[in-house]
């Protein structure tokens, strides 16, 4: 076994104790102590009292790894990712429908054959839509919407775990991982957007239903997706840093999910089958049945869903700025801890 | 301990004969003070195989402990203080679980210090083995991905698409699934992505042992230029031959401590003998 002999370009090599460098900081250093052939030779202690340390760091301009950077700072280094983020999420949104042959067409397929589903198992078998005018319309509405919100909660939680890999060699702000995860069910929503509209559209031709015809309403309905958005991400920051932080809770999150459907009036009208009026204008304000409200307003022709209920806009655009602004800080306050093994 | 098994199969030291780039040291760019490093790892408990002796009650609670909150804390830095600076290039040995690997993630920025501090310079970049992107994705897009998360912009990403996909040297293959890839593909592209932003502060874990001999040069050529931008460069490897002619100064790094820091020749001699000694043994 050769080695090439040579010292090389380290200037210090008699460099026991410090050595002065052009810009005046005392550099120090480890003494050279070669062991006796064989051994391990004593490990080497701190070099100089930790204040000393880190006046020398701040002296050359380092900044301090793994602590909490300020919020300021955080904020700004987020935004300057935003390109990373869409990346991230369109690709991953894209990667989802790899590996079939029929590709990226399960985007709208996928949709399709769940509208299919709820069309004949609740539009047909079951009526659970007594107080609508067009139970299938409502439902799937209903379901694809809801879809947004468990899809973004539970991906939001696995966003810290699933991407390791990445977590693991780049440093970025963290909260990326939260947002772009939220951005490719964002991704995956938008063709199932167009089926369901088609869908509950077709639904208005069938005997016993009412028309739901294409109106002017249905513009807004962009408007309540980013509201809808705005508090899906807020979510997703929460429940990443929960499971990111203790893990065992990934395994509760669908048990919560599926309650929080069935107390946001997925399948069935809140105000006609909850009689109680507490508990009814509780179900009825909470977050995800106003966006279902919101979207449903804008897409069906429902009498008992008007559009123009201020107090509900003024909730959603209440709960999306609350969840996303508490959600983020929430997230922030734990930015040193994720991607721990 | 377990027996340090280290040969240097990958490199002979003619592989490297270029001379390593004399140059003047410039300021800290990196201060390590008195680094302790705890993480938890999930499911590791000792399998009971406690005395016949013991009531089976309490055979049953402590067989179920193992299963419930099988929760180890591991110590894998232990008081490890030093100071690099801009224009050095540092080799990191040490036998299998020293710690090389978890202090150089503590380094990135990737994993909190229990206690201590770490101080660096700009945005330093980790490239390690297992840093597969997105397997799932094709190169090119793990090419905008990777460097959208150093912080390139995709104007930058864009422009520097041709001599990313050039320098990895995998050609057509950029088009195909990074799964697809064999490892030593996955490692080029890796390390043509992470030193594509040009880090002030690069660290490589191992990420050259899949390599070619050709790709091993363009390396040592970008560790180079690294160097002369000002930059630090960290290789932690298994070849000694490798680190002795890539690096100017070596840690050695045995059981969570830093036991030995100064020119790669001393401390790789020292190692060399440490684990010929305990190969005897």
């Amino acid at each position: 076994m050769s080695a090439p002999a040579q010292s090389s370009g380290l200037t210090a090599r008699d460099g026991a104790g410090l050595q002065a460098v052009p810009d005046g900081i005392d550099v120090p250093q480890h003494p050279l102590v070669v062991p006796t052939a064989g051994a391990v030779p004593e490990p080497l202690g701190p070099l100089l009292a930790p204040d000393a340390m880190r006046e020398i760091a701040e002296a050359s301009g380092l900044r301090q790894m793994g602590v909490r950077p300020p919020l300021r700072e955080y904020i700004r280094s987020v935004w300057a990712r935003r390109a990373f983020i869409r990346e991230l999420g369109s690709a991953k949104a894209y990667a989802r429908n790899q590996g079939s042959y029929l590709g990226q067409a399960w985007a709208v397929l996928n949709p399709l054959l769940n509208a299919i589903v709820y069309v004949i198992i609740f539009g047909l078998l079951v009526h659970t839509t007594r107080g609508t005018a067009n139970g299938i319309a409502f439902i799937v509405v209903g379901t694809f919407i809801y879809r947004f919100f468990d899809a973004s909660v539970s991906a939001g939680g696995r966003s810290i775990k699933g991407n390791l890999s990445l977590v693991r060699s780049v440093h970025f702000p963290r909260a990326a991982l939260p947002v772009s995860s939220v951005v490719t069910e964002a991704a995956t929503l938008a063709p199932a957007l167009a089926v369901m509209c088609v869908v509950a559209w077709l639904s208005g031709f069938m005997p016993g239903y009412a028309p739901v015809p294409i109106t002017w309403r249905l513009l807004f309905l962009p408007v309540a997706i980013v509201l809808m958005w705005m508090f899906n991400t807020g979510m997703a920051f929460i429940t990443a840093r929960w499971v990111a932080v203790t893990p065992d809770i990934e395994n509760v999150i669908p048990f919560v999910l599926r309650f929080v459907m069935y107390g946001s009036g997925v399948l069935f009208s809140i105000s006609h089958f909850v009689t109680h009026p507490g508990i009814s204008h509780v179900l009825q304000y909470q977050p995800v049945a106003v966006y279902l409200y919101l979207c449903r307003s804008t897409v069906l022709n429902e009498p008992s869903i008007p559009i123009d209920a201020p107090s509900m806009w003024i909730a959603g655009v209440v709960w999306a700025l609350l969840f996303l602004v508490g959600g983020f800080l929430y997230f922030w306050r734990s930015e040193q801890r994720y991607g721990r093994d | 301990m377990s027996m340090p098994q280290e040969i240097d199969f990958e490199v002979d030291a003619d592989d490297l004969s270029f001379a390593t780039l004399n140059k003047e040291l410039g300021t800290p760019s990196l201060v390590v003070d008195d680094l302790y490093i705890t993480y938890k790892v999930w499911g590791g408990k000792k399998v009971g195989t406690g005395s016949a002796k013991q009531r089976r009650v309490r055979r049953a609670l402590d067989r179920s402990r193992e299963h419930v909150g099988a929760i180890t804390s591991v110590e894998a830095v232990r008081g490890i203080s030093f100071v690099a600076r801009h224009g050095e290039s540092i080799g990191i040995v040490g036998v299998n679980g020293s710690g090389k690997s978890t202090l150089l993630r503590a380094i990135a920025g990737l994993h909190p210090p229990t206690a201590g501090s770490v101080f660096v310079s700009g945005e330093p970049s980790l490239l390690g083995v297992n840093a597969v992107l997105m397997g799932s994705l094709t190169g090119e897009r793990n090419i905008m991905i990777g460097g959208l998360a150093l912080g390139l912009t995709p104007t930058q990403v864009r422009e520097r698409f041709d001599e990313i996909v050039d320098y990895s040297g995998i050609g057509d293959a950029i088009y195909m699934p990074m799964d697809a890839y064999s490892s030593g593909m996955g490692a080029r592209l890796r390390f043509a992505i992470s030193s594509a932003a040009v880090p002030d502060v690069l660290m490589i874990d191992e990420a050259l042992a899949t390599g070619d001999a050709a790709f091993r040069n363009k390396s040592k050529e970008r560790i180079d230029e690294i160097r002369n931008n000002a930059g630090t460069v960290f290789l932690v490897s298994h070849s000694l031959a490798t680190v002795e002619a890539m690096c100017t100064r070596t840690l050695w790094i045995h059981q969570g401590k830093l036991v030995m820091d100064g020119p790669s020749h001393d401390v790789c001699e020292a190692y060399r003998a440490f684990v010929r000694a305990s190969d005897k043994r």
